[in-house]
């Protein structure tokens, strides 16, 4: 940890000039309010509206534009803006951006202080002498009038997969530099959905795109189901349950190769909802197997060894999530005996599972789609009341939730309330929860910050399911 | 005078026959020979034989005909697919009675082999529903075995709500997605 002390209020108001430098950063969010005609608001009772968003400081930070060594700028200006707008969607940051290019060398700090910015990015693109392409970037602490931070990347051709991703790289690094915390732009997310053209279809397939919602690709190609998708920690693998067999199998996919291996427990039954270990040394998941499901364990390095790890009554028991030591697992259960599932957390090896979700008695409420925070003690989930206000059409609503552990039972957010939320999955960094919703304006894929509570599309106009962010990636 | 008359006409006959021509010659034998006596003895044999050929053979038809029908009516009743109440796994009486019929036609087609579909309507969680479909296709066979059908006669899967028979976001599309199916795995073409 780094992070210097420094004023958590702004300094300067911000001049005329830098107003008219700006262009509409708003525009890329989605406005939390007011909400639409038919869009009644959906509150939970019982749960408190809103994260308390942190009041802290969002410190200005200057993009300016890239200079290119080897001569094309274009390029230098194409890697500004993907940084540019990783800072912005990292929501740390207020992005001083589209800057004219300002004469001479170095960092006029004065101007920067004066202007109201807190932090100045600059970046040089590079040519070695063996062709290589490598992206300086250099932090420069405005207030303290200082070069903070200088490092850098190497980038692949601009036709490389991997170009974007070495990019993101560089974003997380200045979110790192400035607040200490990981950044989340070096990630992708994996979601269910039926191939575009044939929204009607019988097939749903794995798809996955980057962090800032570009590269949208079609992973499977099985014209089957795919269903609950997972990354494994090290992010070189997704497991995920298909229906390309006859009856629901998960496979462990290794993203770089293609290949695939079926979980080959030697049980019958039907395989759904894997997740890893945090030290992906195993894969635990619902086993489906007469009435009930229960969760199982599988040796995901030897590729065998069923170990059963629950199992009472006619229960459903499924969609397991572990905590970030590992010792613990949030789960979905109907044990209550209540026909509609709720969520358990309880010890990584079994034992006595506590109810999370806020259930009443005699009350039909549904929790479902745990999600446990890489960082802390939060989970995150999906969920309705079926009360008059939360029904709208003769639909219910589901809305996403936090529940702090660490704050004590009581400790529940609601972190949406208009249109419908399902699937929440949180980024590597702890902060974001990315879900998939339907809204007035159509379904999406949305990302909302935690800390300050605005929203972003991620994926507009798509039907996506079970999302699910993955770790930092291209981390050696 | 009567006789008179009788007497002339004869004479009258006896002439006219006279002055008609040369006495004919004996007709020549126009009759069947003994071979196509013999032939058209066969055909009518044969004739008959086809007649009580094709009635048999219309006989068997309509029998097969209607094994056929009672096949396929076996064939329906066996698939004809059972509804659940929402978020319910269990068995409904109207249900119970439609697996009562399934049973009756498993017992008289030992070897007949089924595979349960469970499915769920499309509110709540694909995953949740995916367990759901499950318990729904479980209790079909444990009812179903409860009856003292053999259990290794039955399979699952459950679809969950991928598969929805009826598209809309309405009770009555949902009602009818809350099902099981029944595909038959072995001895379909030899239902009696």
């Amino acid at each position: 940890m780094s992070v210097r002390t420094r004023a958590t209020a702004p300094r300067t108001p911000v001049v005329p000039l830098l107003a008219a430098l700006l262009l509409p950063v708003s525009a890329t969010w989605l406005p939390t309010g007011p909400l639409s005609a038919q869009e009644a608001e959906q509150v939970i009772p019982g749960v408190a509206l809103g994260l308390v968003y942190e009041t802290t400081y969002v410190p200005p930070i200057a993009v300016l534009p890239f200079r290119s060594g080897g001569g094309d700028e274009s390029q230098a200006e194409a890697v500004r803006q993907i940084v540019a707008r990783d800072l912005r969607f990292s929501d740390r940051f207020t992005v001083i951006d589209s800057l004219p290019a300002l004469p001479g060398e170095g960092i006029d700090y004065g101007l920067w202080d004066g202007l109201g910015a807190d932090w100045a990015l600059t970046g040089v693109l590079e040519r070695t002498g063996t062709g290589e392409v490598v992206l300086e970037i250099e932090l420069h602490d405005i207030v303290f009038a200082s070069l903070r931070e200088r490092r850098r990347f190497p980038l692949p051709g601009s036709g490389d997969p991997d170009f974007r991703l070495a990019v993101h790289q560089a974003s997380d690094a200045v979110v790192t530099w400035v607040t200490g915390d990981n950044g989340m732009a070096a990630s992708r997310i994996v979601f269910a959905m039926r191939p575009w053209g044939d929204p009607e279809g019988r097939s749903k397939e794995l798809y996955a795109v980057d962090s800032d919602g570009e590269n949208l690709q079609r992973v499977t190609w099985d014209e089957s189901i795919v269903v609950s998708p997972t990354w494994s920690p090290q992010g070189d693998r997704v497991a995920y349950t298909s229906y390309k067999s006859g009856i629901p199998v998960i496979y462990e996919r290794e993203l770089a190769s293609g290949q695939e291996h079926p979980l080959d427990t030697g049980q019958d039954g039907q395989q759904i909802t894997p997740t890893y270990h945090p030290n992906g040394s195993t894969i635990t998941f619902a086993l489906l197997a007469g009435r009930r499901s229960d969760l199982h364990s599988y040796d995901a390095r030897q590729r065998c060894c069923l170990s059963r790890r629950l199992g009472e009554g006619f229960h459903k028991n499924l969609q397991p999530t572990y905590s970030q030591d590992g010792r613990r697992i949030a789960f979905t259960s109907n044990r209550l005996g209540t026909p509609t599932p709720q969520i358990y957390v309880m010890p990584a090896d079994g034992g006595d599972a506590v109810l999370i979700s806020p259930y009443r008695y005699g009350e039909r409420s549904y929790f479902t789609d745990p999600d446990w925070s890489p960082l802390s003690s939060k989970i995150a989930f999906a969920g309705r009341v079926d009360t008059g206000r939360t029904r709208v059409g003769g639909i219910m609503r589901y809305q996403i939730l936090v529940a702090d552990l660490e704050a004590g039972t009581n400790r529940l957010v609601q972190l949406t309330r208009e249109g419908n939320n399902e699937d929440p999955s949180w980024a590597p960094n702890g902060r974001h929860i990315v879900f998939t919703g339907e809204r007035s304006s159509g379904h999406g894929v949305f990302v909302v910050d935690t800390g300050t509570g605005r929203t972003r599309t991620l994926v507009a106009g798509v039907r996506a399911e079970d999302v699910d962010w993955s770790p930092l990636l291209g981390r050696e | 005078m009567y006789k008179t008359r009788l007497l002339v006409a004869t004479f009258v006959v006896a002439l006219v026959a006279a002055c008609g021509s040369e006495p004919a010659p004996p007709p020549a034998p126009t009759g069947p020979t003994p071979e196509e006596l013999e032939r058209r003895r066969q055909d009518s044999i044969a004739r008959v034989q086809a007649a009580e050929e094709a009635r048999m053979r219309a006989e068997q038809e309509q029998m097969e005909r209607e094994a056929a029908r009672r096949a396929e009516s076996l064939r329906r009743t066996l698939r004809e697919v059972v509804y659940f109440d929402y978020d319910q796994s269990n068995i409904r009486s109207d249900t119970q009675e439609k697996l009562r019929a399934k049973a009756d036609v498993l017992r008289g087609n030992p070897g007949v082999s089924l595979r349960m579909e469970g499915h769920a309507d499309e509110r709540g969680t694909s995953e949740y529903n995916i367990a759901l479909g499950n318990e729904r296709a479980e209790a079909v066979i444990q009812t179903l075995t409860g009856f003292g059908l053999d259990a290794n006669r039955f399979s699952s899967v459950s679809y969950g709500e991928e598969r929805p028979m009826a598209q809309g976001s309405n009770e009555s599309a949902w009602s009818r997605n809350r099902r099981v199916e029944f595909v038959i795995t072995a001895g379909g073409d030899e239902l009696r």
